[in-house]
């Protein structure tokens, strides 16, 4: 794949926002289970 | 019985007399601000010298230079309109014998008529010092005061704002610059049309709308500001 | 039940989203009128632009509910968290934007009437977050900044009016213009659509997560056992 074309930047900006869906995906599993698990815990 | 729009004046116009007692008790507001335009006046004068008979000069950058002595003056002396009565902690008093928006009104106008009082000493001033010839004066005055009653209007809001605030002094300048800004581009616009001797054009109507605009939203959010 | 709903919408994003990430590099069409590929920025650049508005105009309704709904904590919370996504979404835009113009116009920053409205609009949001920083009260702080927050909404579109008359725009036209409906390639326009949908249900959801994580933290402070 060239450096710097299309497809890779494409490859580049799918893994940057798949990165970030993960990272938000886990966020809302925390927070959830800090809403569940009683506040201040 | 008087009518409830009476009572509503007489409570505006206490508030406006009262401010103006203090005022003229202390002359705080008067002596920084009166002191922070002819400062600032001596120096733009003495960094540009008569640059009124330089023509592009007077018309790109001396009115923006008179508006911002304006604009650093008002931002010394109206703030404290709200600070002194959360310092001297008359606040509470003010609370119980005025309505907000009677208020709102009374402190305006005090702010109003300082801020046009000053630009009466400063404009002829800062016009004299610069040579500075006025195509259209009449234009010059609706300038000046469309754009002194938007900025002490603005000024006096945001200053509401910040007494409740730490950092009162620092805290405004922040929060009044945006506020602020498109009435200064506005009024500057104004004086260089009335410096050039153009027409008013679209900038006189936009500026009433903003004074129109800052007004109403301050009757209708000071309540907010001021009633815990 | 819910759970399932809810992992279904978020992945419908995520699929979205990465469609219009292949969209824009491989189905719309590249203009030809502006530098190489460079256009292509337009899918990432105008939502982030229309997304920053979108949380703008919500923090000043949700600061309007908290100040005339009943004074409800989480509408503040809303309000204040709503300008701090129109802040990211906003620098963000501002980057792209100026990425953009230094390959088109030849520098990052020329003082484009959209340049500076927007930096304009920045600040008084960045007044917004340093006037909450200010308070400790979280009673006076809700009130002070709703006011603020509706200040905002009344003094900005003067920018409108006032901010192009200063200076001429090299900036594009908007895509859907007054008179012309819709000049733009089709393709283009639906890949930017999606792309527009895809930035505000991320903001909304990126919105729900922060709001909820600061009333975890204001409960927290209030009772800290």
């Amino acid at each position: 794949m060239e450096l710097g074309g299309l497809g890779w930047i494409f490859t580049v900006n799918l893994i940057i926002w798949t990165g970030l869906f993960i990272f938000l995906l886990r966020i809302e599993r925390r927070i959830a289970g800090l809403e569940a698990g009683g506040k201040g815990r | 019985m008087p009518s409830p729009a009476s009572n509503w004046l007489a409570s505006a116009r206490a508030v406006f007399t009262k401010d103006w007692r203090c005022e003229l008790r202390s002359r705080y507001a008067l002596n920084a601000i009166g002191l922070f335009a002819v400062t600032t006046l001596v120096v733009t004068s003495a960094a540009l010298g008569p640059a009124g008979t330089n023509s592009s000069l007077a018309i790109n950058v001396l009115p923006a230079m008179l508006w911002l002595i304006l604009l650093f003056a008002a931002a010394a002396g109206l703030p404290r309109s709200f600070v002194h009565e959360e310092e001297s902690h008359t606040a509470i008093a003010l609370r119980l014998a005025a309505p907000p928006s009677t208020l709102f009104v009374g402190k305006l106008a005090f702010g109003v008529s300082l801020l046009l009082g000053i630009e009466a000493l400063v404009a002829p001033l800062y016009l004299g010092v610069m040579s500075l010839e006025v195509a259209s004066p009449g234009l010059l005055v609706i300038a000046l005061v469309a754009g002194g009653y938007g900025l002490a209007a603005g000024s006096v809001l945001i200053a509401a704002l910040a007494s409740q605030a730490r950092g009162r002094s620092t805290l405004f300048s922040v929060l009044a610059f945006p506020v602020l800004m498109p009435l200064l581009l506005l009024a500057i616009e104004l004086t260089r049309n009335a410096v050039a001797g153009d027409a008013a054009g679209p900038a006189l109507p936009q500026l009433l709308l903003y004074d129109a605009s800052v007004t109403i939203a301050g009757l209708m959010l000071f309540p907010a500001v001021w009633n815990p | 039940m819910t759970r399932t709903i809810s992992l279904g919408l978020r992945g419908a994003l995520w699929l979205v989203m990465s469609a219009c990430i292949w969209g824009a590099f491989f189905y719309a069409w590249s203009d030809p009128a502006f530098v190489g590929q460079s256009s292509r920025i337009l899918f990432f650049h105008v939502p982030m632009a229309w997304t920053s508005f979108v949380a703008f105009f919500a923090a000043a309704v949700w600061a309007g509910r908290y100040l005339w709904g009943g004074r409800q904590m989480r509408h503040d919370r809303a309000a204040a968290t709503a300008v701090e996504c129109g802040v990211l979404f906003g620098v963000l835009a501002t980057i792209t934007g100026s990425l953009w113009a230094r390959i088109e116009w030849g520098a990052y920053w020329n003082w484009d009437p959209r340049q500076t409205s927007i930096v304009v609009v920045l600040l008084f949001y960045g007044a917004y977050l340093a006037l909450r920083s200010a308070m400790a009260d979280r009673e006076v702080r809700a009130r002070i900044s709703s006011v603020y927050a509706l200040i905002a909404l009344v003094v900005t579109p003067f920018f409108y009016f006032i901010v192009p008359r200063i200076t001429e725009s090299l900036h594009p036209e908007p895509v859907l213009n007054a008179e012309r409906t819709l000049d733009v390639d089709p393709r283009m326009f639906q890949v930017l659509l999606a792309s527009a949908l895809a930035y505000t249900v991320l903001f909304f959801w990126l919105h729900n997560l922060r709001a909820r994580s600061q009333a975890l933290i204001d409960a927290l402070e209030d009772d800290p056992s």
